[in-house]
């Protein structure tokens, strides 16, 4: 077991400058990262002993149109069996965000990802079956963006040329 | 159910699609015909007259029963394949794989009744087993006779055995793509089956319409044919509510593994003693 | 992988969190079995057939749901068959997306507890109070004891329910139709039990931020003890029926067998992860509730497959009752609802009579409650698994990002991993133990 203290400091020891943001709230620690670091500190954090987080537990993508330099941010939860701790790792990309794909780190993050895809438009590379997962096939936008409607008829109606293609 | 819209899909292929309702309906109820619910022969029973309780007396109704039993799961290999569903198509696979197999045990369990009894009319089977309850075949047909139960069980798709139309695997098996009276036709012959089915295993092993004791004889034979047949459905539906379904290779190794050599040795063994004793 | 085949005195014994076996308190009866295949045979059978398929070329698709008998719901799973082996699957999920996050983001934080009574509509008091943990750790709320008491009690009663219900679910998916009455008769008294408490059958609504939304009513407790007193006596029952039985036995030993590195990188909590052998039960590992004050044991098994996670929600029966047991018997009085006119509604009773309640009625109804700025993740064990909610405030009412972490989600995504080279029959067995809601799977 080994306390959040020492895998902050693991973290931070590990790539110092890289690791761009860090906050602290309600006993939890978030780090920022740039999309470049994305994948080498998540393996880190996966394959490192010392901090050995094993299991994604959720991987959110999120919309900040306030935010105009890089208005899309993704979320990893990071849960660690071994020393019960949780991470969270975040970053943040710019218009047209693309990302890599950690689903050959965690295969648990194939939806996941396919979610944010489909609701926030975020595209990971890599990812072995990039299709939407919750809406119709010819659905039109990304809804979870802040500027997509809550109300409207978007989608959803009966295609009949997609018969035999879904 | 009559009143239901009949519901062909446009890519089965149709006269077969018809006709297999019909093939499974018309074999259980032939059965009926050589099942004797009552005396026959001998003095004369009804005001003065003779009258067979048994529409045919038929000299090898046993071999009708088993003929027909074989009919019918064409019945169920053609719906599965004519419908052109997947579901279907694997329901029909299963139940023509499952009925062989389990045809043979129940084959070879019945051949020991037809020792003892030495015929293959029902009629001579039930006449063989006069007297008290403890004359019936069941006694020393004990292995057999539950063989042939279980067998029964595959042969009417009941629950441990009824994976061609495993509802909670392949919806409804072979009859998913059916609707209106044709589907009612399935599930009529079905039930019409555990009839003539209870009849069977009645008729073989329990005495068929004789009386547990001749004491009782005062009360006609339809009657307890009747109450015997009661029992067995009975039993059918009971298992069929309280016992797990077999995995496919399970099946299969039950009915080949398990049953088909304990039956020849059934066979063998009442063939020694009824060679012996005669 | 020893068989628990002991015939002890007729106490109860648990497997304790310690990982130590201790004996049943019944007698098990393991059926023999000529040959049990191995793990490492299990995984050459799933190659062999893969090698099969890429020879021969025959492969049978099969689109099982999303109107099918056995995907509880509307889960649809595109199989590949060869045969009656399974080659490969498909999952295919979202026709029961409703769209959650987007209504949550439009909706303060109290109009938004009726929405996760839908997620897992089957548990929806777990759901409630996973979410409303997440809003007081980001708002700081303090609970008062009687609610985190009460709390605990309708947690475990809706795992109670839920269990009970996956056990019919799950047997009837073997073909068993008589044992789905017997476990919806059951049912029907913790449903009893909620409908007192809660006034509603199914979604209940019953948390609120900072407590719960009434006090115990009168009568309550003696009535739930009686219920948790006679279920221990109905799992045996169940145990005596499907436990000992030769053909349950052979349908889900050693089907759908995965292990615990596989559980961790797929996301698969819950009951599937602890039949794996995984000690790990957020009641225990980050108490939340009244988990801390109450003796429970960790229901673990070691064997991963279909009849251990049986086992597993056996044990977890077993474990709820002690719980409510223990929670009634050290039930606290006190408020049920935090006094924190900043954050939680208040008492009807007082807003008609007090002139200071009422103001911050109108406040928490017109405007809601104020959180500070930051972002939280909250887990809680709900029956399925882990149910995580993770909110992104940009201070306000309204929450700018909430994200519901479901178990069923990862379970659906899980059927292929878990699946692939068993047989059609087996994906049938192993979906149902996974145990998946599709509300909680679509959101």
């Amino acid at each position: 077991m080994i306390s959040l203290e020492a895998i902050k400091e693991r973290l931070e020891g590990q790539f110092g400058s890289r690791l761009l943001d860090r906050a602290d709230f309600r006993d939890e620690v978030t780090y920022a990262v740039a999309p470049g670091d994305w994948m080498e500190v998540l393996s880190f954090c996966r394959d490192d002993p010392q901090m050995a987080f094993d299991q994604l537990d959720c991987l959110v993508g999120d919309h900040l149109p306030e935010r105009a330099a890089a208005p899309f941010q993704v979320v990893a939860h990071l849960v660690s069996h071994t020393h019960g701790q949780r991470l969270r790792i975040k970053t943040a990309l710019a218009e047209d965000p693309t990302l890599p794909t950690v689903t050959n780190l965690w295969p648990s993050a194939g939806f996941d990802e396919r979610e944010a895809w489909e609701m926030l438009g975020i595209a990971f590379e890599g990812h072995p079956d990039l299709r939407r997962l919750l809406t119709t096939e010819d659905f039109e936008g990304y809804p979870l963006r802040k500027d997509f409607p809550l109300r409207g008829t978007i989608g959803g109606r009966i295609r009949t040329e997609l018969k035999g293609k879904i | 159910m009559l009143s239901k819209e009949d519901l062909i899909p446009s890519r089965a292929d149709k006269p077969v699609f018809r006709l297999a309702p019909y093939i499974i309906f018309i074999p259980a109820f032939v059965v009926m015909a050589v099942l004797p619910f009552g005396p026959v022969g001998g003095a004369p029973n009804l005001f003065g007259y003779r009258f067979d309780y048994v529409i045919a007396n038929f000299d090898a109704g046993l071999v009708l029963f088993l003929a027909m039993g074989a009919i019918a799961v064409y019945g169920i290999v053609l719906a599965g394949w004519s419908s052109n569903s997947n579901f279907s198509l694997l329901g029909g696979l299963r139940a023509g794989a499952q009925m062989i197999s389990y045809e043979l045990a129940m084959g070879f369990s019945v051949v020991g009744v037809m020792l003892m009894a030495g015929s293959l009319s029902l009629v001579d089977i039930v006449n063989g087993q006069a007297g008290n309850f403890w004359n019936w075949y069941f006694i020393p047909q004990v292995v057999g006779g539950l063989i042939f139960f279980v067998a029964t069980l595959a042969e009417l798709n009941r629950t441990p055995f009824d994976l061609a139309e495993a509802e909670q695997e392949l919806v409804a098996g072979y009859l998913t793509e059916y609707s209106g009276m044709r589907w009612g036709l399935f599930m009529f012959a079905e039930y019409v089956n555990m009839v003539v089915v209870s009849a069977i295993v009645s008729t073989l092993y329990f005495g068929g319409w004789r009386a547990p004791l001749t004491v009782l004889d005062f009360i006609p034979g339809p009657i307890w044919l009747f109450l015997k047949i009661c029992v067995f459905v009975f039993l059918y539906m009971w298992v069929r509510w309280t016992i797990f379904r077999y995995r496919y290779n399970q099946l299969m190794s039950v009915g080949w593994k398990i049953l088909l050599p304990l039956s020849i040795v059934n066979l063998v063994v009442t063939a020694i003693i009824v060679s012996v004793t005669s | 992988m020893s068989e628990p085949a002991t015939s002890g005195p007729a106490t109860s014994g648990y497997i304790s969190s310690t990982g130590e076996p201790e004996p049943h308190g019944y007698s098990v009866e393991v059926p023999p079995l000529e040959h049990r295949p191995t793990l490492d045979e299990l995984k050459e059978r799933k190659a062999r057939t893969r090698q099969n398929v890429e020879t021969t070329g025959e492969i049978l698709t099969v689109s099982m749901g999303p109107q099918h008998p056995s995907t509880h719901g509307v889960y649809r799973a595109v199989l590949d068959l060869d045969g009656e082996v399974v080659v490969d699957i498909r999952p295919e999920i979202g026709n029961l997306h409703r769209g959650v996050e987007k209504l949550s983001e439009e909706r303060t934080y109290h109009q938004i507890i009726p929405i996760t009574d839908r997620l897992d509509y089957l548990s929806s008091f777990a759901m409630n109070h996973g979410y409303c943990e997440a809003v007081e750790k980001l708002m700081g709320v303090e609970v008062p004891a009687r609610a985190r008491y009460i709390r605990t009690i309708t947690s475990e009663l809706c795992r109670l329910s839920n269990h009970i219900m996956w056990l019919g679910v799950h047997i009837m998916d073997l073909g068993t139709q008589t044992f789905f009455c017997i476990c919806f008769r059951d049912r029907e008294y913790i449903l009893d039990l909620l409908e007192m408490l809660t006034g509603a059958r199914l979604t209940h609504s019953f948390c609120r931020i900072g407590g719960v939304a009434k006090d115990l009513p009168d009568g309550f407790a003696h009535k739930c003890r009686k219920v948790v007193e006679f279920l221990p006596k109905r799992v045996a029952e169940y145990e005596r029926i499907v436990k000992q039985n030769r053909i349950y036995y052979r349908r889900a030993k050693n089907v759908g067998i995965f292990t615990s590195e596989d559980c961790f990188a797929w996301r698969v909590t819950g009951p599937p992860l602890r039949a794996a052998g995984v000690v790990r039960d957020l009641r225990k590992d980050e108490p939340y509730a009244a988990y801390d004050e109450v003796n429970f044991d960790v229901a673990v098994e070691y064997n991963a497959d279909v009849y251990d996670r049986f086992l597993v929600r056996m044990k977890e029966i077993r474990e709820s009752c002690k719980i409510i047991e223990q929670c009634l018997d050290n039930l606290p009085d006190g408020p049920f609802l935090a006094k924190d006119s900043v954050h939680t509604m208040q008492l009807k009773k007082n807003v008609m009579r007090d002139a200071g309640a009422m103001i911050h009625d109108f406040y928490q109804v017109f405007h809601g409650p104020d959180a500070p700025k930051g972002e939280v993740y909250r887990a809680t064990e709900v029956p399925k698994g882990e149910f995580g909610v993770y909110i992104r405030s940009d201070g306000g009412t309204k929450p700018a990002r909430i994200h519901f972490t479901t178990p069923s989600f990862y379970h659906g995504q899980v059927l292929p991993a878990m699946a692939r080279g068993e047989m059609l029959a087996d994906v049938v067995a192993i979906f149902a133990s996974i145990d998946v809601v599709l509300g909680d799977c679509d959101r």
